[in-house]
């Protein structure tokens, strides 16, 4: 049985990362990918990771969200192991992977459909969550008349619409241009100043980082690991010009390319 | 009136073609039994549309490759699916389905008629095998290629194997489902013309013909052929449209 | 373990033969409907030793040689001449597609009116057969060819014959030649279904007399041959189009 009942708040999940391994088995050899690896992130939290490609910071958001199963270590949602894909941990990836073949409305609906909830109030979550994304108008539009900024918000909605514990982030706005991108990391920002779960997002962009993030991870590559970590205490909505902020960016390029 | 003309420019050759017809028919006896004059055809056709032998023949034709059409659709997507998303089936019947689609279809009719009989029956049976193959083949294709990002959506979502099925690899599979359905009514309709060329008994168009070619009657030849082509041509612009339609999802520039 | 993966892929033809041998055996089905393996086999050799099979293949391979020689290469240059001349096109085009969507099949008895039943009539059906799909194939290869080699060919002040040899063919061929495959193929079929019909030699007049004798086990070799010939000129086609687009990024 797959339904689950629709939580009636934003519960906020505690996740624990410890001693984190991951390696896969190409032609008969281990290829490691994460090597102890240990993150605590209280609920409520929004953490962004940053680094090289080939650093496995796409790996681990798999293997939080539960696309891959093995690991050696430990990953606890609230205690509990995590073994598989669940309603409480969504993603939204680079590509929006919108299903084609349904509406904005549908996609995002079809989240909903193993909860137990009554019909009329389903509806009601998917107009509200459209709406919180912007995008109301565009109920009935199949993703290929979206542009991509519009079509990643479809897919941000469709994310949240599950009140999830953790909502991961995989290079959410890589593949967007950068009008679009600074557009949508203030839509972000304002979103999740709204719903505060916890938050955990992969990115390129250190700018990016630092703007959503309350901590930011920096992550070596060749195996993945933590270098270093920087909290940034600014409240939240943040101004992109702030001094604070680009002395943390100076921070973190130091880090990320002198070595 | 300048661009009428233009576009009749393609109309120039057949017509010629036609008058070459008439002309050849009024040379000799040989010619008019050969090549019969137009005036016959149009006789032949009024006369055939009066007493209902053309809709007759053209409907039972038609009958057969509908039930044909959709029994190979059936079993064709089910076997597809089958070996799809099952590797075991595939292992256990793929080798066997390919080694015996090398078969052409046509050969199959006169084992299927010494089996089954001459009647309905081995008709329908050679029509629907006519498409059970382009349709195991394009279902395979379909469900075997849906891409992985959309699966593990599925699996984010956690939808359960028939929601999973249902919801994600069925439409996604649709496109290449709807390609071979395209192929099966072609072969349907050539494969039951075919068959009723070869068992002569009953109705069909394929009937009308060989019999008008054992009274030398060339005027229905002529009219039966125009028929197949023309129905050909009108269920595949049919289903044309209605896959474009069932289909406008899609990102087609 | 490779080998039984290799293996596996054997387990259902083998047990259909399996099954058939010993249906055959028990003889549930009455001789004339179902024969044992083996004795097609025989049957096989039979034909085989005492010529008449290669006879028959003979007369079929011929027919279909000349019917397909004369359609493709009609085809072909017809299929280059719709592509390059914009009146050809505007004046042949509709007719063309009109008559294409008319299956060979259905146009037998017309030419056993026209043509009576010796071998122009199966000659000319081969050949119509073999006809459209290669005219379109050439069509389609010729449109394909970039504009961009065209005015590299400018630039390097390239003369026609040259041009035509060293660039627009190899870059036209692929789809030409797979026009050529499915043309050959669907021409095999077409013939042994006309040779069925209407004819007095040939693989399909043998698989005909052997019905109306009842003899099932030379329409099963007959039936068999078929489809063998017919895979083998599809396979040497395909060993073919992978042998000369070597150089083709698939």
């Amino acid at each position: 049985m797959n339904a689950i009942a629709y939580p009636t708040h934003v519960h906020t999940g505690a996740l624990q990362i410890g001693g984190l391994n991951k390696a896969y088995r190409i032609e008969g050899r281990d290829l490691p990918v994460l090597q102890n690896i240990h993150l605590d992130v209280r609920p409520g939290e929004f953490v962004s990771i940053v680094g090289a490609s080939g650093c496995g910071k796409s790996t681990l958001l798999r293997l939080i969200v539960g696309l891959e199963a093995e690991y050696e270590g430990d990953i606890l949602l609230d205690g509990k192991r995590i073994a598989a894909t669940s309603l409480e941990r969504g993603i939204v990836f680079q590509d929006h992977r919108l299903f084609p073949w349904m509406t904005v409305s549908q996609n995002i609906a079809l989240a909903l459909k193993n909860h137990t909830l009554p019909q009329a109030e389903k509806d009601r979550q998917v107009v509200e969550h459209i709406a919180l994304v912007n995008l109301s108008g565009f109920e009935h539009a199949y993703p290929h008349q979206l542009s991509g900024g519009m079509a990643q918000r479809a897919a941000i909605a469709r994310a949240l619409i599950n009140k999830p514990k953790v909502l991961l982030l995989d290079e959410p706005l890589g593949a967007l241009d950068a009008l679009t991108r600074v557009h949508l990391q203030r839509e972000l920002q304002r979103i999740w100043v709204q719903q505060r779960c916890t938050v955990i997002m992969v990115t390129h962009d250190i700018e990016e980082a630092l703007y959503l993030g309350d901590r930011v991870i920096v992550m070596d590559a060749h195996p993945g690991r933590i270098k270093h970590e920087i909290r940034v205490d600014l409240p939240h909505p943040r101004d992109r010009a702030s001094p604070v902020l680009q002395g943390y960016k100076e921070q973190l390029l130091e880090e990320l390319v002198g070595h | 009136m300048l661009s009428l003309l233009k576009n009749a420019r393609g109309l120039l050759l057949p017509l010629l073609l036609v008058l070459a017809w008439e002309y050849a028919s009024r040379q000799d006896a040989a010619g008019a039994y050969a090549f019969v004059p137009l005036s016959a055809i149009g006789t032949a056709l009024l006369e055939m549309l009066g007493n209902g032998e053309l809709l007759v023949n053209l409907l039972a034709s038609l009958a057969r490759t509908s039930s044909g059409l959709v029994l190979g659709i059936l079993f064709g997507v089910t076997l597809g699916v089958l070996m799809a998303l099952s590797s075991v089936a595939n292992r256990l019947i793929g080798p066997l389905f390919h080694s015996i689609r090398q078969v052409p279809m046509l050969g199959w009719i006169p084992l299927i008629a010494m089996w089954f009989g001459n009647g309905e029956f081995s008709k329908v049976l050679i029509v629907t095998l006519a498409a059970f193959y382009p349709m195991v083949l394009n279902t395979y294709q379909g469900f075997s290629h849906v891409e992985r990002r959309y699966r593990e959506v599925g699996q984010v979502l956690a939808l359960t194997p028939l929601q999973q099925f249902t919801q994600v690899l069925l439409p996604a599979a649709l496109p290449s489902i709807a390609t071979g359905v395209l192929h099966a009514l072609a072969f349907a309709w050539v494969t039951a013309i075919g068959s009723e060329l070869f068992l002569s008994s009953g109705a069909g168009l394929g009937n009308l013909m060989m019999n008008a070619e054992a009274g030398s009657r060339m005027e229905v030849i002529v009219l039966s052929v125009l028929c197949i082509g023309l129905l050909g041509y009108l269920m595949t612009l049919l289903f044309t449209r209605l896959s474009r339609h069932l289909l406008r999802w899609r990102n087609l520039r | 373990m490779r080998l039984l993966r290799l293996l596996s892929w054997l387990i259902s033809p083998l047990a259909l033969l399996a099954t058939w041998a010993l249906v055959a055996h028990l003889g549930i089905f009455p001789r004339n409907l179902l024969v044992p393996p083996a004795q097609v086999l025989q049957t096989f050799e039979e034909l085989l030793a005492s010529g008449e099979l290669l006879d028959h293949l003979g007369n079929s391979l011929s027919r279909l040689g000349l019917g397909f020689g004369i359609g493709s290469l009609c085809g072909l240059a017809f299929g280059v001449l719709m592509a390059t001349s914009k009146s050809v096109e505007v004046y042949c085009g509709p007719l063309f597609h009109t008559l294409r969507q008319i299956p060979s099949i259905a146009l037998i008895p017309m030419f056993v009116l026209l043509f009576g039943i010796d071998e122009t009539f199966k000659i000319i059906i081969v050949a119509k057969t073999a006809f459209f799909p290669v005219a379109l194939a050439a069509g389609e290869g010729v449109r394909g060819i970039p504009r961009s080699y065209f005015e590299v060919a400018d630039v390097y002040r390239l003369r026609w014959p040259a041009f035509v040899r060293l660039v627009a063919l190899p870059a036209a061929a692929p789809p030409i030649i797979t026009g050529f495959r499915i043309s050959l193929t669907r021409a095999w079929v077409v013939l042994v279904a006309t040779e069925l019909l209407a004819a007095d030699s040939g693989l399909g007049q043998m698989i005909e007399m052997a019905r109306q004798m009842l003899r099932i086990d030379v329409v099963m070799v007959g039936v068999v041959v078929t489809g063998v010939i017919g895979f083998a000129l599809d396979y040497g086609f395909r060993r073919l189009e992978q042998h000369l687009f070597r150089w083709q990024t698939r």
